[in-house]
């Protein structure tokens, strides 16, 4: 990071410290993830895993969030409809709107905000995890993780709330919740944070749907930090649909942990932003451990789509899959790099990586690498990538009956890209990710009537 | 309907028909048979306006139409049907969808409104009963995870639900058992009629049993090297393809 980056932002903390929230991070921790961020800089596309990210955006944000109160002018009509069954919690620009909120109401499920509700005690899980692992690292109780929480750092240098999703021992709610991330600041006035932990109890189930949107201006720039707890024996599925403004430059953070028996699916839709970028840390943790991430990617003109994924293997026989679907048209760029690794006492890890992205503008880029370390023996892993065009041999069936060359285009692109939607279970939430789908790839009436 | 004159086809570097001429009239089924490399395939991908064979020389026209002025779905909006040797699976688009929209195309090129769902389900229901096709077929993708003569029925279902003029079978008849191959054959007689041509592309004459030709040519080095009625299908089982290839040499 040049000293001017990491100037701007040390001014803007200054410039707000006394208004962010302790009961979010305490004013130590800032500090701390602050100086870490000084001495280690922000990513530049001169670092391998970011060559692809587009980061010429963060040399004009303005990195403070907003005013500590939430902005109450938007309008309900102006999010997107609620998905039956799940309670929506809504954050503005990083701060909980209760009014555009409603409650869970199953036993042993929790969501709090320690902005409002003020529990200091319970409040910084996430920053103390982080600090736990750092000294971990630093005492070489554990291999550094290689990835990267540099933007997770920046996060939590400004956080302003955060969602606290708590599910007790045994609690069944597969259709839960829906935390609604809104945007409305412009880039060059105030930015976003918004900032979830999950923390599912033993033998659980989870259905969540993290939900970023834009409302009132769409040159956004949000800078999520996610947390997820997998406890023995429990079944998350998390569904987050990246719905930022068009404009808007979005990063996010995800780390997660999933211990025994238990399996975490993490379906990622990747719709919006100007520039977006993911970056993914799953450890597997516990023997039989299971991981399913699930990525689609809808790119078009100049947007950027870019993940990046560690899947840790630390337990014997734990499992992953990983499927990445990305189409880029006009001049859009889908990249994704997935790096698995199985530790030395992962024996018997079962991984498998499907990545492939489809180049549907002339001027369109695809970048997708699967990348292996393996520690031990007795693993099954196997990886394909794939970048190309659509299938001649398709479209010529297609067309052959009949079917007219743009829409058999578009009937190909969403049979590429359904691959993973149908892996969607949740009827509703489905047809939604269709409908938002088909939405984006405009045009043809003829894909909104697959829906 | 269907007139070719001195066609030259190549693809690469590769010459596949050379000076190949044929007449097919409406209510006529011809067979095209030879040996392998014949040109068969190439004749039957080149009629349907399959992308990555040059002609260098010869017409063909449909009911007085440049037919390779065409592109690929006009040649299908106006009444010309190819059915694979391998038919494509195309996961996520589903088997239904499809037919409705080629149906669609079709009817959208005469300036006839859409198909009405409800009939349109009743029809393919109709036909999946004559092609002994399961009822899970709807809801599947295209030909996704159908066995070879699954697909093979399928094409032909594809067939009787768009009641094509000109349909061009290309060896529809392979890697069929004896059933599903009667199958197969029904459902092509079942379409049969004065207004409708047939051309079947076929290694065997196994096929022409069912479906009885009314004029049979022996392709041999991408031209027309005998043509004659169905007995001749009959001679080329018993004495192979090495005196028709003789004679033309």
């Amino acid at each position: 990071m040049t000293a001017a980056l990491a100037e701007k932002i040390s001014e803007a903390h200054a410039a707000v410290r006394d208004s962010l929230a302790p009961a979010v991070v305490t004013p130590d921790q800032r500090q701390r993830a602050l100086r870490a961020l000084a001495a280690a800089g922000l990513p530049t596309t001169r670092d391998e895993n970011w060559k692809y990210a587009n980061l010429r955006s963060l040399e004009r944000v303005h990195f403070a969030p907003s005013s500590p109160r939430p902005r109450t002018d938007i309008p309900e009509a102006a999010l997107p409809a609620r998905i039956e069954g799940y309670a929506r919690y809504t954050f503005v620009d990083g701060v909980f709107a209760p009014e555009l909120s409603s409650v869970v109401d199953v036993r042993g499920v929790s969501v709090t905000s320690p902005r409002s509700s003020g529990a200091h005690g319970r409040s910084a899980s996430v920053a103390t995890r982080m600090a736990a692992a750092l000294r971990a690292v630093e005492s070489g109780a554990v291999p550094a993780a290689r990835s990267d929480d540099r933007l997770a750092w920046l996060n939590e240098v400004f956080a302003t709330d955060s969602a606290r999703v708590d599910v007790g021992e045994g609690v069944d709610c597969p259709a839960c919740i829906e935390v609604l991330f809104v945007a409305t600041e412009p880039a060059q006035t105030a930015a976003s944070y918004p900032r979830l932990e999950i923390n599912v109890g033993a033998n659980a189930r989870l259905g969540l749907i993290e939900r970023h949107v834009t409302a009132l201006d769409d040159a956004n720039f949000v800078n999520a930090a996610v947390h997820v707890n997998v406890s023995a024996g429990a079944q998350v599925s998390h569904y987050r649909l990246q719905q930022a403004g068009a404009r808007a430059t979005w990063f996010d953070t995800l780390s997660a942990a999933v211990e025994k028996d238990a399996r975490y699916d993490l379906y990622v839709v990747n719709l919006g932003s100007l520039s977006a970028r993911s970056t993914f840390h799953v450890a597997l943790v516990g023997e039989r451990a299971e991981l399913g991430l699930h990525v689609v990617s809808l790119a078009d003109n100049l947007q950027v789509h870019d993940g990046f994924a560690l899947v840790e293997h630390i337990a014997p026989y734990s499992k992953s899959e990983q499927n990445v679907r990305g189409i880029a048209g006009g001049r859009a760029r889908v990249a994704f790099n997935s790096k698995v690794v199985v530790r030395e006492h992962a024996r018997g890890t079962d991984s498998r990586q499907s990545l492939r992205g489809l180049l549907a503008g002339p001027q369109a880029e695809i970048d997708v690498r699967p990348q292996l370390e393996i520690y031990t023996d007795d693993v099954r892993c196997n990886h394909g990538a794939t970048a190309g065009k659509l299938d001649d041999n398709m479209l010529f069936y297609l067309l052959s009956r009949g079917i007219e060359r743009d829409m058999a285009q578009q009937l190909l692109k969403w049979a590429f890209l359904e691959d993973v939607v149908a892996r969607i279970t949740v009827p509703e939430l489905r047809r939604h990710i269709e409908a938002s789908l088909a939405g984006q790839m405009k045009e043809t009436a003829a894909v909104k009537e697959l829906v | 309907m269907l007139k070719i004159e001195n066609l030259h086809a190549s693809v690469g570097d590769k010459k596949v028909l050379s000076g190949l001429s044929l007449e097919v009239k409406a209510g006529e089924v011809h067979a095209i048979m030879g040996p392998n490399g014949s040109g068969k395939s190439t004749l039957a991908h080149v009629l349907a306006g399959r992308p990555g064979y040059t002609i260098s020389q010869g017409t063909v026209t449909f009911d007085g139409r440049d037919l390779l002025a065409l592109e690929p779905e006009q040649r299908a909006r106006e009444g010309v049907f190819l059915g694979f040797q391998y038919p494509v699976e195309i996961p996520g688009v589903n088997n239904v969808y499809l037919l409705k929209a080629a149906v669609n195309a079709a009817r959208k090129h005469r300036g006839l409104p859409e198909v009405d769902a409800f009939d349109f389900l009743a029809l393919v229901r109709e036909k999946m009963k004559l092609m002994r096709m399961d009822e899970s077929f709807l809801s599947r993708g295209v030909n996704e995870g159908f066995s070879g003569g699954e697909k093979k029925r399928n094409e032909i279902l594809q067939m009787l639900v768009l009641e094509p003029r000109l349909g061009i079978l290309d060896e529809t008849d392979s890697g069929l058992d004896i059933d599903a191959l009667k199958i197969v054959a029904a459902g092509v007689n079942s379409l049969r009629g004065a207004e409708r041509a047939f051309v079947l592309v076929t290694h065997y004459q196994r096929l022409l049993d069912y479906v009885v030709p009314d004029h049979v040519h022996v392709l041999v080095g991408g031209r027309i090297a005998r043509s004659g009625d169905a007995s001749l299908a009959l001679e080329l089982e018993r004495r192979g393809y090495d005196w028709v290839t003789e004679e033309a040499a």
